[in-house]
């Protein structure tokens, strides 16, 4: 037979038996150690006499449903403290009450089985003490503050990062609002709140501006998210300290500033260069323009000037071989008016097409100007009253005299015509070095500029610009040239200098003519008289050699030297000249052309000069492209001339 | 919401069911105070019955998440089946920090839950299960609670069984600080349904004769 009372006494639990009057029917040997009341002690009594107050816990509703209705009841150590049981050291058993009825109809009895689980809960103690020793070393080893609030958001729990950054104690830190960690103008209580209620993101994070301890300022990334407990809502922020970081992007930005503003800079210089360079080739072009037209113009003029020798040649050879009678002596000198207009005004293309014949010498303009005020005043009339400002140390400059006084005539007249109200007309010279603000392009020397201003109507740009091209005129139809300032211009620069003009509408006008200095090799020049040529009686007949490529002016000039009583021998070219003179030594004077193909003049009275040095020659041209210095050698008959001048300087080249 | 069930009820027999549950957990909710020394508020405001199906896509329904905890207990007798009261999970933690108090820290809560909810859960079911046995004047046998955590499915999934039928409850569990939603819900055979729609008809009997059975 199995003994089921030993099985009680040998169980390591507690194991109580009642009846349906709570009486006790079984105790076993665990309860009656763990109460220190043996069985006997306890048999037949109420249990819940035998513990004070076990009556007023749960434990007594358990039993009475457990009786009543069948129910099994589980009362546990967190719920409820039951028995008063003590261990073997004295120390409180933590015990867990199961109440079980015992199967029957109606029910009888009831076990209660008492468990120990001290153990258990000291096991769960002791690893929940480590996992928090293991929570607090992570979070208090976070380099970064840790902040939870309430959600009044006054601080709840903070980490150790957290009292080394705000340098709080506990105290001080615990159970105030979080905004009291700024000093910004952030208010993160606001901001907290208006991101939680979006329901942001976890790791959303703000900047802003704190104080650290020692009174240090210093710029926060704040992340946060928020949680639930206990049906509230808190919020775990985290402080980055970004101050460093804050103040790289600062200079990360200003950096980025002053690139830009250089870019700027650098623009705008670009743009300045490129406004010069733009102002440099429009002068270039100008300067192109003007050189293209001086080239078309002079030679336009050249072949022109050629033309107007024919006809003029021709007419006065028509004049003497005609019998005397008005009617045609009238139509003939008409002619020749008109050709020597023509004349003069091929003369003055090629002033402007610096090509000119210019006899260049040292003129002292504090003299030539002077001389000038009588014809200056006739010209412009008693409306404009004439100043001269003209200091007596000017040094002399190198320039045609007589080229100079048109000139000036040239631009009194145009500031005459500026100024039909009357007004003041000022010539000034001063002594410019190209230090001073001289006009561009000029050479490095020293120059008198002769300013030539009026107080008239003055031009607008658009007139100003082409001021100076040839037959630009502003004046009326029949009252200009349009050669005045072209011509001036053509005449400074064929000397070494340059002219400018400024204006404004309204104030007037000022040209300024730049002109080299004369150095001292001008000045013996013009010191030096010509010496004569030659010693041939006036009135001889001549033996010519004429050469000139262009076939009707060759024939004009050599009708116009028989018709003189010379004979004429022609030639074509230089080399067929230089043929004629090894075969005829009896010729007496040579005319040449100086613009022909091959050989030119020049070189044909050079290569002449080589071989007989006493033959006269005469060069004739309407150029002035003759620069070297022999060119004062030979005498000029300038195209186009009458047969009058032809016997002059056919004269004057034998004398 | 109307019965959907073919076992449905009339309107009169499902105010009757949440009579006969208010009353259930009205003895709870003394025993809870008992213990607890704190008013406790427990009521039923609705009760369905509906298949496993349905159940277990009620108690996901509304809650953060999927995951549940229950205390179960299965009962026998003239009347068998399963009770469980089910909570979302992080409802229950709230559960037991209302029962155990405030004085307890969270991790002392945590470490008590397991059997903290176990007892809770063990003191409502019984309570329900009484007032059955109560009305049918037999004791039924039940058995210790467990705890149980997973999905719907998981609850009210379980091998065989399957056209067994669903008392389902919604239960408020409401202190002084904090206002908590649950389910009950009463898995049962066939026979059981029809001993529970004679407890019904029998009360509403009753209660029509005047008669308060209810009373203990």
């Amino acid at each position: 037979m199995f003994n089921w009372e030993a099985v009680f006494d040998v169980i390591d639990a507690g194991v109580i038996g009642i009846d349906d009057r709570y009486n006790v029917v079984c105790w076993n040997e665990w309860i009656a150690k763990g109460t220190e009341l043996s069985a006997a002690a306890v048999l037949g009594r109420n249990l819940f006499d035998v513990f004070d107050g076990l009556g007023k816990t749960r434990l007594k509703t358990a039993v009475a449903d457990a009786f009543q209705y069948g129910s099994s009841s589980v009362l546990t150590h967190s719920l409820n403290k039951l028995f008063p049981f003590r261990n073997e050291t004295g120390q409180e058993v933590i015990h867990n009450v199961i109440v079980r009825p015992l199967p029957a109809d109606p029910i009888k009895h009831c076990i209660l089985q008492i468990t120990d689980v001290s153990v258990s809960v000291a096991r769960e103690r002791v690893l929940r003490d480590r996992q928090n020793a293991r929570y607090h070393a992570i979070v208090d080893s976070a380099p970064d503050a840790i902040i939870t609030t309430s959600p009044d958001r006054t601080i709840q729990w903070f980490n150790a990062a957290a009292e080394r950054t705000f340098a709080m104690s506990v105290d001080a830190l615990r159970e105030q609002r979080i905004d009291t960690l700024l000093t910004g103008p952030e208010n993160l209580t606001e901001i907290l709140a208006a991101h939680d209620m979006k329901g942001a993101a976890s790791g959303t994070a703000v900047q802003v501006h704190g104080t650290k301890r020692d009174g240090v300022s210093a710029y926060f990334e704040v992340s946060f998210a928020g949680w639930n407990a206990d049906g509230r809502r808190f919020i775990t922020t985290i402080w980055r300290d970004v101050t460093e970081r804050v103040a790289a992007e600062n200079a990360l930005y200003a950096a980025r500033e002053a690139l830009r503003k250089s870019n700027e800079e650098l623009e705008q210089r670009v743009i300045e260069r490129t406004n010069e360079r733009e102002v440099v080739l429009r002068q270039l072009h100008e300067s192109q323009k003007m050189e293209t037209i001086g080239q078309l113009t002079g030679g336009v003029a050249h072949d022109f000037n050629n033309l107007l020798a024919v006809i003029l040649g021709s007419l006065s050879l028509l004049r003497k071989g005609l019998p005397p009678d008005p009617r045609t002596s009238r139509l003939l000198d008409g002619a020749i008016q008109g050709a020597e207009r023509g004349a003069t005004l091929t003369k003055r293309l090629l002033a402007f097409a610096r090509r000119q014949e210019l006899k260049l010498e040292a003129v002292e303009v504090q003299k030539l100007i002077p001389e000038m005020h009588d014809f200056l005043r006739q010209t412009i009339g008693p409306a404009i009253s004439v100043v001269l400002d003209i200091p007596s140390d000017i040094p002399p400059v190198k320039i045609d005299a007589n080229q100079l006084e048109l000139a000036l005539m040239n631009l009194a007249v145009n500031s005459r015509d500026a100024m039909p109200n009357g007004g003041t007309l000022t010539i000034s010279c001063r002594t410019e070095t190209t230090e001073m603000k001289a006009p561009p392009g000029l050479p490095q020397s020293d120059y008198i500029r002769i300013n030539v201003a009026d107080t008239g109507e003055g031009m607008n740009d658009a007139t100003l610009a082409k001021a100076m091209e040839p037959f630009f005129t502003t004046k009326g139809i029949g009252k200009g040239t349009g050669l005045g300032l072209s011509m001036v211009h053509g005449l400074t620069a064929q000397c070494g200098g340059t002219m400018t003009i400024s204006s404004s509408v309204g104030r007037g006008t000022t040209v300024s003519l730049w002109l080299p200095a004369a150095n001292a090799g001008d000045l013996m020049a013009a010191l030096t008289p010509q010496a004569p040529q030659a010693s041939l009686q006036n009135g001889r007949r001549l033996r010519i050699l004429l050469v000139d490529d262009d076939y009707l002016v060759r024939a004009n000039t050599a009708l116009m030297m028989s018709d003189l009583g010379h004979t004429v021998i022609e030639a074509s070219s230089g080399k067929s000249a230089l043929e004629i003179l090894q075969l005829d030594n009896r010729i007496q004077l040579v005319v040449t052309d100086y613009l022909m193909p091959g050989m030119n003049g020049l070189d044909l009275a050079k290569a002449i000069r080589g071989v007989t040095p006493k033959l006269p020659i005469i060069l004739s041209t309407g150029y002035a492209d003759i620069r070297s210095p022999l060119d004062m050698v030979f005498p000029r008959l300038p195209k186009p001339y009458t047969q009058d001048e032809l016997a002059k300087i056919l004269d004057a080249a034998v004398k | 919401m109307t019965i959907e069930s073919a076992d449905g009820l009339t309107e009169v027999e499902e105010d009757a069911l949440a009579e006969i549950a208010n009353l259930g957990v009205s003895r709870a909710a003394n025993s809870l105070r008992q213990m607890l020394g704190e008013q406790v508020f427990l009521a039923v405001p609705k009760v369905q019955i509906v298949d496993r199906q349905t159940a277990s896509a009620l108690v996901g329904r509304g809650s953060h998440s999927s995951k549940l905890v229950a205390v179960q207990q299965s009962f026998d007798g003239p009347f068998a089946g399963k009770a469980l009261l089910i909570f979302p999970e992080a409802q229950s933690l709230e559960l037991v920090r209302t029962i155990v108090g405030e004085q307890h820290s969270l991790e002392d809560v945590i470490d008590l839950e397991q059997e903290a909810l176990a007892e809770t859960g063990n003191i409502i079911l019984n309570a329900c299960l009484a007032t059955i046995a109560n009305l049918l004047r037999r004791p039924m046998h039940m058995s210790l609670p467990a705890v149980i955590r997973g999905s719907g499915e998981t609850l009210f999934g379980g091998p065989g069984a399957k056209d067994n039928l669903v008392l389902f409850l919604y239960i408020d569990f409401r202190t002084k600080a904090r206002d908590i939603q649950g389910f009950i819900a009463l898995l049962m055979d066939l026979p059981s349904i029809t001993a529970l729609k004679t407890i019904v008809t029998d009360y509403i009997r009753n209660v029509e004769l005047g008669t308060d059975q209810a009373a203990r």
